[in-house]
């Protein structure tokens, strides 16, 4: 009510033509980036006299030369003038942020520079123009101590986010993500082993700031799943004043970032042929006499003559192509602002067949009821519609066709279908000409909210957000396919994903004597999440233009299941300032989770920290050098309860045998589970030199996880193979470092620089039952977690072209024996590596000249390894018919010959087997993406009513520089994409696209 | 006044909240049961049991794992391994690695059915039907003997009859697990310990089964199966008697022709015990898959699993049905595992005229009939000419015919003695390393040797 009054008043005056002992007073209100402020208050300071900026931001206003006019918008800060003689007055407002930076924390939000934790931001802007479809991509080398990593080159494909290193064996080591307030659906929902990014579904172009929590002072406000760290997504929101007009379009081409060397089929004849005269003698021809299986795979061409030289690799690895083109509009007035956002990105990847189109919608409104009543809505709709191709474990993957042989044709004569007569494997093209694999995904968020403001330092807050995730695949395979024998085959999934929560909570701040600042957060939040499948397969189809499972003679297979958890969770937050120079900070969270068994369910998560701002003290406060040092220290308490719903139960599951009902053993129960706990320790420093140009943070930490939920490996001999039990503990320590520089802040040259250093440390420190081997990759006490445990290789017998490996057994003295074999069995394993890098890089440069602009990121990552399972079958001197990579050309030929090849044994082991000889380093440096821009001068489009028209180029992972020999250091094998021992491994895992684009930002 | 109002009604809001949702936090599973719930009644018990067949059938294990692992080591050149597995191929290479995937799926899958028997025998007492309850503890120890039979000989030296057969065999586990704090870290057993339980479970089974029980053991599954074990041990007397015994009270018959007795969707006549396949099954048929041409649901490979040449040399008459139950894909296959839902035939009838005709030959009798009636009724149902007189050798040699491809190779390389092209029979590597994962979680487990 008051402020309506209160509006009216102001018409009042500004209409008011009978005061004439006065002078009237006129102006205009802009932005700082000169585009005029509707809505702005103009209110004679001590009166209530007042009027508000039109439309094109003019007002007009009476007042007495000795009267102070306070001119005040929300997201600015006010001004005070003093109308003295002045008849114009006009003003520049500046937004909030740049006096006193904010930043969004668990259920509220905070100044910057009075924070005590850890906190990483990541601005639209940093994100906004990079043409990736996936929003976690765009943060690449942004952060320090957050290590992400596409699983491989395909599109959908499921994308790691590790926040301080991997705090969990067996549970969850996915950070949790948090829209406006609303913790994210992130469970991958892909029918096939290869995981599905949940988060694929959201539009980069949508967010406005991300935050992500990395210390414990931060995270452990939510408890339970605050250990992997939590990432905050703020939503973009429309800003008061002139409504804003925006059209980012982007288009460009994709390849990928490498491709390897193979044999062609000139040197495909001669390494098999050598080969087979190896195992079998020269006197046997099979390969090259005629009829022999070389003209088998040459499928009527003659090999003998070239006539056929396929590049498999050319056919799966394709060029893609990249749209993005997102419309918003977004203002508003003091009382309501909104945005509204559409996108459509269209991305073809470079692994031929598969593809990404997503088309989203956003609207946001938040609107002041009254002066004590605020409300919002923010919603998103989006559908995702994805080709899909097999996993890298799959002859229908395109990547694998690199194992056929050079001399099979890839089409039959007619040159449309593909050959699948004579391939030595099932060819890849068939899938594409007669069969698909579509998903599509629809999602759903809502999150709204409540605010009251009980008393001027009291308010009450009530959000409610949902996420709904709705995913159906579909997969058919004709009668050409891997599904001939069933006359076709053709499946249906569909995944109902819904979550609700609830947060309620008071905030409570007041400054005391000007000196005290508290401020009190208490509440409590229920979040119920629940799932649901259907699945139904079929086989034998009439023909192979029906392809829906109504069509199948037969149903093979179906199913369909529920289940649901929950989490019931009380926190409180007290944070107190003390003169502005003493910071305190304390946190605790109680989470109740339907996960756990009952004498377990809940857990306790306390936090605290403090803080120093030192450059406040009198001692340095006139200091011309130093203008920010605080002194933060943080130590917390953050739980992990990514488990099975049921993970405490012993239980069985219903099962068939010859269409009979049976019930099987599923689980060993164990009523004692419980949360998985994380201490983290982080002392940090933040500094701004020289007026903040230079500034940074340095932090270091120890994060120490206890009662490990483990999958713990038992012995087969009882029937099981495993259980979770609370055992052992692990521990992740690092440096991080960031440093931003203004280097040039002329009126024409900007030039700044952000740098990102970290360094991780993992170890396990406590496993009671032994060692977890699970193939290349163990679990051992005292080192990191996943390290690989291989034998070692030690090249090739110079005397016969043996394969040689390392004996590595243990010596009486402790050492070990270096002595080589040729006998396999007789060498044992040892820690070999590790995949997981022990320090990552990101350096980011932004500049602008005049109308021009241009940044780029590099990232770098050192210290990890990867382990090629296919190494065997693809850089195995040719003991399989698959072709080989080049460098299998330099095997052992003659004795004396020093190579690290052993002697090519056609169908006879000769160094194929799991060793050291598939391990290599993965350290990279990537230039992770770039952009060059150019603005035209708003002279000429505003002659068009245009405000903002730039013309850009983009590249994402434009160069690579590493020593890695493989597809790519970062491409791993996509089925051991939700395993979290089963690391750093690739096998016919595609590289990421290298992308470039061009685009046109609009703004009317 | 109204402030507080305001305040009072926003904080019980508020309060019912927090109260609202305690009780939420029990959610029961939907697609799962308790397992007091699971092993509580009869019916459930029986459930269990169905289950456990339905584990044996598993790819893995006797749906054609454990055969192709027989098969493949004893491979002197009848077969060529095409697949593109490395698993087989080093069974195929007589090199296996510790962590060989087929390995330990053998074991893992084969301990999961022991476990589910030693379930069901441990809670019998739930059966208020006094033969419903032999039933069950009948085909119960008929599994727990079957496995341990097969996992003895896989994971074992050869066991020599008349020997004190010390040598390791696998551990034997006869409790229960469905409980956490009492695991055990077992040691092996020796291999006469195991035979001996295998015997003890098997008589048992014998007894307790009735004559006829559906697509289920049946007391004369557990007399083939005996008769097989004996057989192994060079029990010429007792497998005479079970193989005797089984021929003459079964009540079954060979099929008319030998095609007749495999790729059927019902169990044939001849099939003492089966086990099922379906289009349902979740588990596949690792018979078709790795034997089986690309278009009847075989790999890639078109069979992976390539009959060679020397292998129709066993073939001593052109018009034997045998000698011709192949057909051509990519490469050779055998006809026997060409349909992908066919049932596995698993103790046919025929097994056990040639157990009868070896252990009689043995033995000099002429129990039930003679040794050259017993294997002319198997040619005479192939087709082939009939033998005039037998000797061990013939014997032998029409049992490899019958049985080829059925995972009876390696095991009757040992039992003979026959060495595996330049390997002797009992060499370290024909036995199968105990799987490195579980010798990793395992420290009182002893390897094989040569591993």
């Amino acid at each position: 009510m008051k402020i309506k009054n209160y509006f009216f008043l102001g018409l009042f005056f500004v209409s008011s033509i009978l005061i004439a002992q006065e002078k009237k007073i006129s102006g205009v209100v802009k932005g700082e980036d000169g585009i005029p402020l509707m809505g702005v208050n103009i209110v004679i300071e001590n009166t209530s006299k007042g009027t508000q900026s039109d439309f094109d931001g003019n007002y007009t206003i009476t007042a007495n030369p000795q009267d102070v006019l306070v001119f005040s918008f929300v997201g600015y800060g006010s001004i005070k003038r003093q109308v003295g003689q002045q008849i114009v007055i006009n003003i520049e407002m500046i937004s909030d942020n740049t006096f006193e930076e904010v930043v969004v924390v668990g259920f509220g939000k905070q100044s910057k520079r009075k924070v005590t934790d850890n906190i990483a931001s990541v601005s639209s802007s940093d994100i906004n123009n990079i043409p990736i479809a996936s929003m976690q991509g765009a943060l690449t080398g942004k952060a320090a101590g957050v290590q992400i990593t596409q699983i491989n080159g395909k599109v959908e494909g499921g994308v790691k986010m590790r926040i301080r290193g991997v705090s969990s064996i067996s549970s969850s080591q996915e950070p949790l993500y948090v829209i406006d307030g609303m913790p994210l659906i992130n469970d991958d929902e892909s029918v096939s082993e290869a995981p599905i990014n949940p988060l694929i579904s959201l539009n980069p172009n949508d967010i406005e700031s991300i935050q992500i929590l990395k210390d414990a002072s931060s995270a452990a406000i939510y408890g339970a799943r605050g250990t992997n760290g939590v990432v905050l997504i703020t939503t973009k929101q429309g800003k008061s004043g002139k409504t804003k007009v925006s059209l980012n379009t982007s288009t460009g081409w994709s390849e990928a970032t490498n491709k390897v060397k193979w044999l062609n089929a000139a040197q495909y004849v001669e390494l098999f042929t050598e080969a087979s005269t190896n195992s079998y003698g020269a006197e046997d021809t099979w390969l090259t006499e005629e009829g022999g299986y070389f003209d088998w795979m040459a499928n009527g061409k003659d090999w003998r003559n070239g006539e056929v030289d396929t590049d498999w690799q050319d056919l799966a690895l394709v060029k893609g192509s990249v749209q993005d083109h997102n419309f918003s509009i977004s203002g508003g007035t003091d009382k309501t602002l909104f945005f509204i956002s559409a996108g459509y990105n269209n991305t073809q990847g470079i692994v031929r067949g598969n593809n990404l189109d997503r088309y989203s919608f956003r609207g946001n409104l938040d609107h002041k009821i009254s002066d004590k009543f605020r409300a919002g809505i923010n919603t998103s709709l989006s559908k995702t519609k994805i080709s899909r191709i097999g996993t890298d474990n799959s002859f229908s993957t395109p990547l694998q066709a690199i194992a056929q042989s050079p001399l099979t044709p890839a089409y039959l004569d007619d040159g449309i279908v593909p050959n699948n007569e004579t391939s030595i494997y099932y060819n890849f093209l068939m899938q594409e000409y007669n069969g698909n694999w579509d998903v599509n995904i629809f999602r759903v968020l809502l999150n709204s909210y409540l605010e009251y403001q009980l008393l001027p330092e009291l308010s009450f807050k009530t959000e409610f957000g949902y996420d709904n995730n709705n995913q159906t695949e579909e997969y058919f395979a004709g009668s050409l396919t891997e599904s001939a024998s069933t006359n076709g085959y053709a499946d249906a999934n569909a995944i109902q994903s819904d979550k609700y929560s609830i947060n309620n909570y008071f905030t409570f701040a007041q400054t005391f004597n000007e000196v005290y600042d508290v401020e009190f957060v208490g509440g409590m939040s229920f979040e119920e999440s629940s799932r649901s499948r259907q699945y139904v397969a079929g086989t034998g189809f009439p023909s192979d233009d029906l392809q829906t499972v109504e069509s199948a003679s037969e149903i093979t297979a179906g199913t369909s299941s529920r289940t649901k958890y929950n989490f019931l969770s009380y926190f409180g937050r007290a944070t107190f300032s003390i003169m502005d120079k003493y910071l305190i900070k304390g946190s605790l969270r109680y989470d109740g989770s339907s996960r756990f068994g009952a004498s377990n369910r809940y857990g306790l998560f306390p936090a605290a920290s403090v803080g120093w701002i030192i450059s406040e003290e009198d001692f340095i406060k006139d200091s011309e050098t130093i203008s920010l040092l605080k002194l933060r220290g943080s130590y917390g308490l953050t739980g992990n309860a990514g488990i099975d719903n049921f993970a405490s139960l012993g239980l069985f599951r219903g099962t068939s045998y010859n269409k009979k009902v049976a019930l099987g053993p599923y689980q060993l129960p164990n009523q004692d589970l419980k949360w998985e706990k994380t201490d983290q320790v982080d002392v940090g420093l933040d500094f701004g030199i020289l007026n903040n140009r230079i500034s940074g943070e340095i932090d270091y930490y120890i994060k120490k996880t206890n009662d490990l939920l483990l999958n713990e490996p038992i012995p087969g001999t009882s029937g099981w193979s495993s259980i979770t039990r609370n055992v052992g503990s692990l521990t992740n320590k690092g440096f991080e470092f960031v440093l931003n520089t203004n280097n040039v802040m002329s009126e024409n040259l900007t030039w700044k620089t952000s740098l990102n250093l970290s360094t991780l440390d993992n170890e396990v420190t406590d496993l009671p039952n032994g060692d977890i081997v699970v193939e290349r990759n163990i679990v051992r006490e005292g080192e990191t977690i996943s390290s690989f445990y291989l034998v070692e290789y030690a090249g090739v017998d110079p005397a016969n072209g043996d394969a040689l490996f390392y004996l590595n057994t243990k010596k009486p003295d402790g050492s070990l024996d270096k002595t080589t074999t040729n006998n396999y069995n007789d060498a044992q394993r040892i820690i070999s590596g590790s995949p997981y890098p022990t320090f990552m890089a990101g350096l980011t440069n932004t500049m602008s000249f005049y109308n021009f602009d241009f940044s780029f990121t590099l990232q770098g990552e050192w210290g990890a390894s990867l382990y090629n399972e296919g190494g065997k079958f693809q850089s195995g001197n040719a003991r399989y018919e698959d072709n080989q990579t080049a460098d299998q050309l330099n095997r052992w030929q003659n004795p004396g010959d020093i190579t690290m090849v052993p002697q090519a044994r056609m169908y006879s082991t000769n160094g194929q087997q799991a060793s050291t000889r598939y391990l290599e380093k993965s350290d990279f440096i990537r230039l992770r993406n770039l952009s060059f821009g150019y603005t035209f001068p708003k002279e000429l489009t505003q002659k068009f009513s245009v405000d903002r028209l730039r013309l850009y180029f983009t590249g994402i992972n434009l160069l690579t520089f590493t020593d890695y020999s493989g597809y790519d250091p970062e491409s791993s094998y996509d089925d051991n994409g939700n395993s979290n021992i089963q690391k750093g491994i690739t096998f016919y895992s595609s590289p990421p696209a290298k992308t470039f684009t061009i685009g046109l930002n609009i703004d009317l | 006044m109204k402030k507080h109002k305001y305040i009072s009604m926003i904080l019980s809001l508020f309060t019912l909240a927090f109260i609202a949702c305690d009780d939420n936090l029990d959610i029961e599973p939907e697609q799962n049961i308790l397992t007091e719930t699971a092993i509580g009644s009869p019916k459930n018990i029986s459930n269990i049991l169905n289950n456990a067949y339905g584990t044996a059938r598993s790819g893995s294990s006797y749906g054609g794992g454990i055969a192709m692992a027989s098969e493949l080591i004893a491979n002197d050149g009848d077969l060529w391994w095409n697949g593109t597995y490395v698993d087989p191929a080093e069974f195929d290479e007589k090199a296996m690695l510790a962590d060989n995937g087929f390995v330990h799926d053998i074991w893992m899958n084969g301990y999961d059915v022991i476990n589910q028997t030693n379930i069901i025998l441990a809670n019998l007492s739930v059966f208020t039907d006094t033969y419903e309850k032999e039933v069950t503890e009948g085909e119960a120890k008929f599994l727990r003997g079957l496995v341990y039979f097969d996992l003895a000989r896989l994971f074992s030296k050869p066991y020599v009859a008349g020997a004190p057969n010390n040598q390791l065999g696998v551990p034997i586990v006869l409790t229960a697990v469905l409980d956490p704090y009492n695991l055990e870290y077992p040691s092996r057993n020796t291999l006469e310990e195991v035979y001996t339980q295998v015997i003890l479970d098997l008589t048992d089974a014998y007894e307790l089964l009735p004559p006829s029980n559906t697509i289920y053991a049946t007391k004369y599954s557990a007399g083939a199966l005996l008769a097989r074990v004996y057989l192994e041990m060079g029990d010429y007397i007792n497998a005479r008697t079970m193989s005797n015994d089984v021929i003459n009270n079964s009540g079954s018959s060979l099929t008319a022709t030998f095609a007749k007795a495999f790729n059927n969707d019902e169990n044939s006549q001849e099939d003492l015990f089966a086990w099922q396949v379906t289009s349902q099954d979740a588990s596949i048929n690792y018979f078709n898959l790795f034997w089986a041409g690309r278009d009847y649901g075989g790999r890639s490979g078109n069979p992976d699993i390539d009959i060679e040449d020397q292998h129709y040399d066993i073939y001593d008459d052109g018009n034997d049905a045998r000698a011709n139950f192949f057909y051509e894909a990519k490469w050779w296959c055998t006809t026997k595992w060409k349909y992908q839902f066919g049932n596995i035939p698993f103790l046919r009838l025929a097994e056990m005229y040639l157990i009868r005709a070896e252990s009689n030959f043995r033995e000099v009798t002429s129990i039930g009939n003679t040794p050259q009636n017993d294997i002319n009724k198997l040619r005479d149902r192939a087709n082939a000419s009939l033998y005039t007189s037998v000797n061990l050798a013939t014997i032998l040699m029409e049992r490899k015919r019958e049985l080829a491809f059925e995972g009876f190779a390696l095991f009757d390389a040992k039992r003979l003695g026959k060495n595996i092209g330049s390997i002797p029979y009992n060499a370290n590597q024909l036995v199968l390393p105990i799987p490195l994962r579980e010798m990793d979680v395992n420290p009182n487990l002893t390897q094989n040797e040569g591993y």
